[in-house]
């Protein structure tokens, strides 16, 4: 398949720290789930992939197109959606007034397509309740849908998404999961999460950051298999192990390098997530 | 933002006195943060620079208190705009963020809040008393300095800054936008800058205007001056403190307290308001008629050298640097005029106070010489042109008619024991000029000098000191004699005769 | 989905969106404060000549120009970062609506002022100019410069720091508040114009949206 967002030797510089640092990736459609922690340049990377920045070396292509010209920045941002981390509103305009104003902004200047689209995407994110009502009366999570049909919006070929699903409660997360995992049908999504169950859950692919590198890229299967063998069962806190905690069941899970013998467990995607990251942990501010 | 959560954990008991030190501490917080703002950090360092350029030469090094603690209030309004726009961004700063959501559950409830944001206008207050008190002692450690400041002045400056500050925490509380400071802070700026002018104002209106000031120089007596500046004070704390109790009410705090506070502010500020505005008292009228009619009753009179010098209480201590000037004038004269008795008399305008700035009129008693009641400067040569004429023409008065070769006598021996006696002269001259005819400036009456007397002054004050004091001294009787010509007195000593001198203009 | 091309139509579509983000509110307040200023010299006897008037109208447009600080506050800027139209297209539309307002404000202002103390109507709208245009600029940059959203206050606040230390610290030489009697008011002007000229300038420069950093990462093609 060919990749939808090809990208190589990104470099990125705030001040003395290196937010990006050599970032190579190849994203093809479906959802890719970006994992990595606070202050690793996942934001970074969304907001350059995103065309909101220009990175200070590297190159690349989204949709055939290179975002580094003017007209290829057009082109791209043509056909991309983009929920930032932090999405800010017209807290005066209605949810469909602010979808539409977006909508507009993308060049859908035909009106009744316009607003047929704008219905669309809203009854997507299960708002069409509440589109005649002002953003500033909508609840955080309201808000976030709003940001995220915003996003899907003219139906882009490539979505990055910071964090949709942060300030969510369990149900609004299934239903966001949903509305992800329908959105990477037929199309590239890049999901910036914390949640490794989102990750386990959505993904056809994961990239692990941490330091403004890529630490790890590949299938949620390859990266839970990081930790096969990994992660044992033992009554006492193993002083061995890289991280340990008592279950719910009494048991402590311990995880790292087991003692011969141990009483192995099945791994999940944040065993091997964890162990990626180990000894890779150093924090960048972004 | 995160911080000012966690200034808030010590209220989580909920009981009052803790939760009034949890707005203490949350003041202190957001003080901190309102000295460290750009804008109020500039105005700080624009203030500081200014008094220290200001008060390195202000009074030309001989300050009178009552007046020096005037000029400390107009700086800080600088410093109390800065606050206003900042406090009020403060203020604003959690419904801008969106935090007001997460700080409405807080146990610090909004009229609290409010009232530490008043609260943290004091550090910034605090800031400006001092540089107020620096800039205070700073002129009354001045060796010249005399009189005594009034602590009502002294306390406008810090006080501008508290109601500033109040009014920005008031306006963000009564209209939460971002705007309305700033366009404020426009409407105060042209207000200042030419609304407490007598243009916009009268009499008692004026005093409604944080910092008031005075269109005329005179300087007076403390006791004359007649500013109700205790009052002013008092009206301006009121004011302030109604303005802030005022926002802590409609910020949400329990209308009972801060009711019957605001109540008592108000009272505070309408006391203030009507012992402003009551005028000058009769005794200060009298006072200053007494002063200016018949200052001789209410000076002290030292006797030193020969002369007797008649000042003022407060100005006594300048006494010995008039006897310098006189000593250094009669020392270069001859004749009688070397030994003469004077009566040195400080003598003032008072009876416009510092509405105007009236002229003091020469007297005919015989040598007695006025002495105003500014000093250092102009002030110096203006003094020693009016001892020395006096000595020569007899009065006062007769100067004023003087048009003859003697002005040159009068000009050199009144200037040249300075150091720079042709500095000396262009700056007791009116239009700061060497050459040509010019008025030239004395404590009572101004004189006049011809182009031709102006070329031999200057001749003269070329000349090296002792030799022309030889020739004054050998030709004196002659040189002050009433009918002698600029000619005369050019061939008496020694100097290129000027063409068509001793034409004096009216 | 079916996109017409063509940057009218999108402008077209765009203005009664666009229309409603400006800051009105703002530049009422502004506005009725300016002319409020501008309208004393009929109002107030004593401030009936031309220093009063003169210096009335410069305050009237620093009220302006302070709520226009507010004009290209964006709060959706992070939602809308990566759509095609561009930013300075964005803003140029929110100009465009503010541009006619404010001529018409300014025409007002400057009518208020009685005819015989209104100082020449060329030079001090030349000032006037400078002042909302290096306003706007002040703008452009801080949005260029920063991540900020809203930098209106900010803006506000340095336009009033501006305006405060240009009285009281420029030296004479430098003025740019002259009284129109003064010798220096032709000079100034060309100070003034100086101003303009590198507000419009840096607006240029700091408006559109930056291709590239510090390091030019790819051959450019545009």
């Amino acid at each position: 398949m060919t990749p939808t967002v090809s990208a190589s030797g990104l470099c990125l510089r705030y001040g003395g720290t290196r937010a990006l640092d050599d970032v190579s990736l190849r994203l093809t459609q479906g959802v890719t789930g970006l994992l990595g922690p606070n202050g690793a340049g996942k934001t970074t990377l969304l907001r350059v992939l995103a065309t909101a920045v220009p990175a200070d070396q590297g190159a690349f292509t989204v949709l055939g197109q290179d975002p580094g010209t003017a007209r290829g920045r057009q082109e791209v941002r043509r056909r991309l959606g983009y929920l930032p981390q932090t999405p800010g509103f017209h807290p005066d305009f209605t949810a469909f007034e602010f979808v539409d104003y977006v909508a507009i902004l993308k060049e859908l200047t035909d009106r009744g397509a316009r607003h047929r689209e704008v219905r669309r995407v809203l009854d997507e994110v299960d708002l069409s309740d509440v589109r005649g009502k002002r953003i500033k009366k909508l609840s955080g999570g309201m808000r976030q849908r709003v940001a995220l049909a915003a996003a899907l919006v003219g139906d882009p070929g490539f979505l990055v998404l910071d964090e949709p699903t942060v300030g969510l409660d369990p149900e609004q997360r299934m239903r966001f999961r949903e509305l992800i995992a329908r959105a990477g049908e037929g199309r590239t999504v890049l999901l910036s999460t914390h949640q490794t169950e989102d990750v386990a859950m959505l993904c056809h692919r994961v990239v692990v950051m941490a330091a403004g590198a890529v630490r790890f890229d590949g299938t949620p299967a390859e990266l839970t298999a990081r930790a096969a063998g990994r992660v044992w069962s033992s009554t006492e806190r193993d002083p061995g192990a890289k991280a340990g905690w008592r279950t719910g069941l009494g048991a402590f899970r311990n995880v790292g390098d087991p003692p011969p013998g141990a009483d192995l467990l099945e791994p999940t995607l944040e065993d091997g997530y964890l162990l990626t990251l180990d000894g890779a942990g150093t924090e960048v501010a972004v | 933002m995160t911080a000012i959560m966690e200034a808030a954990p010590p209220v989580t008991s909920a009981q009052p006195r803790q939760s009034w030190a949890a707005v203490v501490a949350l003041a202190g917080f957001e003080g901190r943060r309102l000295l460290l703002r750009v804008p109020v950090l500039l105005a700080l360092a624009v203030y500081a620079f200014w008094i220290v350029w200001h008060t390195r030469d202000s009074f030309d090094g001989f300050p009178a208190l009552q007046d020096a603690d005037r000029s400390t209030q107009g700086a800080p309004l600088l410093v109390a705009l800065a606050v206003m726009v900042c406090v009020n961004q403060s203020v604003l700063r959690s419904r801008r963020r969106d935090t007001e959501r997460h700080f409405a559950v807080l146990v610090l409830q909004p009229g609290r809040r409010t009232a530490a944001h008043v609260l943290s206008v004091l550090p910034a207050t605090a800031v400006v008393a001092a540089c107020v008190a620096v800039q205070f002692t700073w002129e009354a450690l001045k060796p010249g300095a005399i009189g005594t400041g009034s602590p009502g002045e002294l306390l406008v400056g810090p006080l501008s800054v508290l109601l500033f500050g109040a009014i920005g925490v008031l306006v963000a509380r009564l209209a939460p936008s971002a705007v309305a400071v700033p366009l404020m802070v426009v409407f105060f700026l042209f207000l200042f800058v030419f609304g407490a002018s007598p243009a916009l104002s009268d009499d008692w209106t004026r005093w409604l205007y944080p910092v008031v000031g005075e269109s005329s120089a005179n300087i007076l007596p403390s006791d004359l001056l007649g500013r109700p500046a205790a009052w002013h004070a008092l009206y301006l704390a009121g004011l302030a403190l109604s303005v802030a109790l005022l926002a802590v009410l409609i910020g949400g705090a329990r209308k009972g307290v801060a009711g019957t506070a605001l109540a008592g502010a108000l009272a505070l500020t309408v006391v203030g308001g009507v012992g402003q505005a009551a005028g000058l008292s009769d005794e200060t009228a009298a006072a200053r008629v007494r002063a200016s009619v018949t200052p001789e009753k209410e000076q002290t009179c030292v006797e030193r050298g020969r002369s007797t010098y008649c000042a003022f209480p407060e100005w006594t201590p300048r006494v010995a640097t008039w006897a310098g000037v006189v000593d250094h004038v009669q020392s270069l004269s001859g004749g009688t005029a070397k030994g003469q008795q004077l009566l040195v008399r400080q003598r003032i305008e008072a009876r416009y106070g510092l509405d105007s700035d009236a002229a003091v009129f020469p007297l005919s008693t015989p040598h007695q010489v006025t002495v105003g009641t500014a000093w250092g400067g102009n002030r110096v040569p203006e003094f020693s042109v009016g001892v020395a004429s006096v000595l020569i023409a007899g009065n006062e008065k007769a100067v004023g008619e003087m048009c003859d070769g003697r002005m040159v006598t009068v000009m050199w021996t009144a200037l040249a024991w300075e150091s720079d006696p042709v500095a000396a002269l262009r700056r007791v001259r009116l239009d700061d000029s060497v050459t040509g005819s010019a008025t030239v400036l004395a404590p009572t009456e101004s004189l006049s000098m011809t182009a031709g007397q102006t070329e031999v002054v200057r001749q003269l004050l070329e000349q090296p000191r002792d030799a022309v004091a030889a020739k004054v001294k050998a030709r004196w009787a002659e040189l002050t004699d009433p009918k002698v010509t600029t000619g005369r007195a050019a061939q008496l000593l020694g100097v290129a005769v000027p063409k068509g001198a001793d034409k004096c203009d009216g | 989905m079916r996109r017409l091309s063509g940057v009218p139509a999108v402008w077209r579509a765009l203005t009664p969106p666009v229309c409603r983000t400006v800051p009105w509110r703002a530049l009422a307040a502004g506005g009725a404060l300016g002319l409020l200023l501008a309208g004393m010299p009929r109002m107030v006897d004593g401030l009936n000549d031309d220093f009063y008037a003169l210096n009335l109208l410069r305050a009237a447009a620093l009220a302006f120009a302070l709520s226009l600080a507010f004009l290209l506050d964006d709060p959706a800027r992070h939602t809308t970062a990566a759509v095609p139209t561009p930013r300075p297209a964005r803003q140029a539309l929110r100009v465009a609506l503010v541009a006619p307002v404010a001529a018409l404000w300014w025409t007002a202002a400057l009518l208020l002022v009685p005819a015989e103390v209104r100082p020449p109507t060329g030079d001090i709208t030349l000032e006037a100019a400078a002042t909302l245009v290096l306003t706007l600029a002040a703008s452009a940059t801080a949005l260029r410069f920063a991540q900020e959203a809203e930098p209106g206050t900010a803006v506000a606040a340095g336009l009033l720091l501006t305006a405060a230390l240009t009285m009281v610290l420029v030296p004479d030489r430098w003025a740019m508040f002259v009284y129109m009697k003064d010798e220096g008011w032709a000079a100034s002007h060309d100070r003034w114009a100086m101003v303009l000229a590198m507000a419009v300038l840096v607006w240029g420069v700091c408006g559109p949206e930056p291709l590239r950093r510090r390091v030019r990462p790819v051959p450019s093609g545009a």
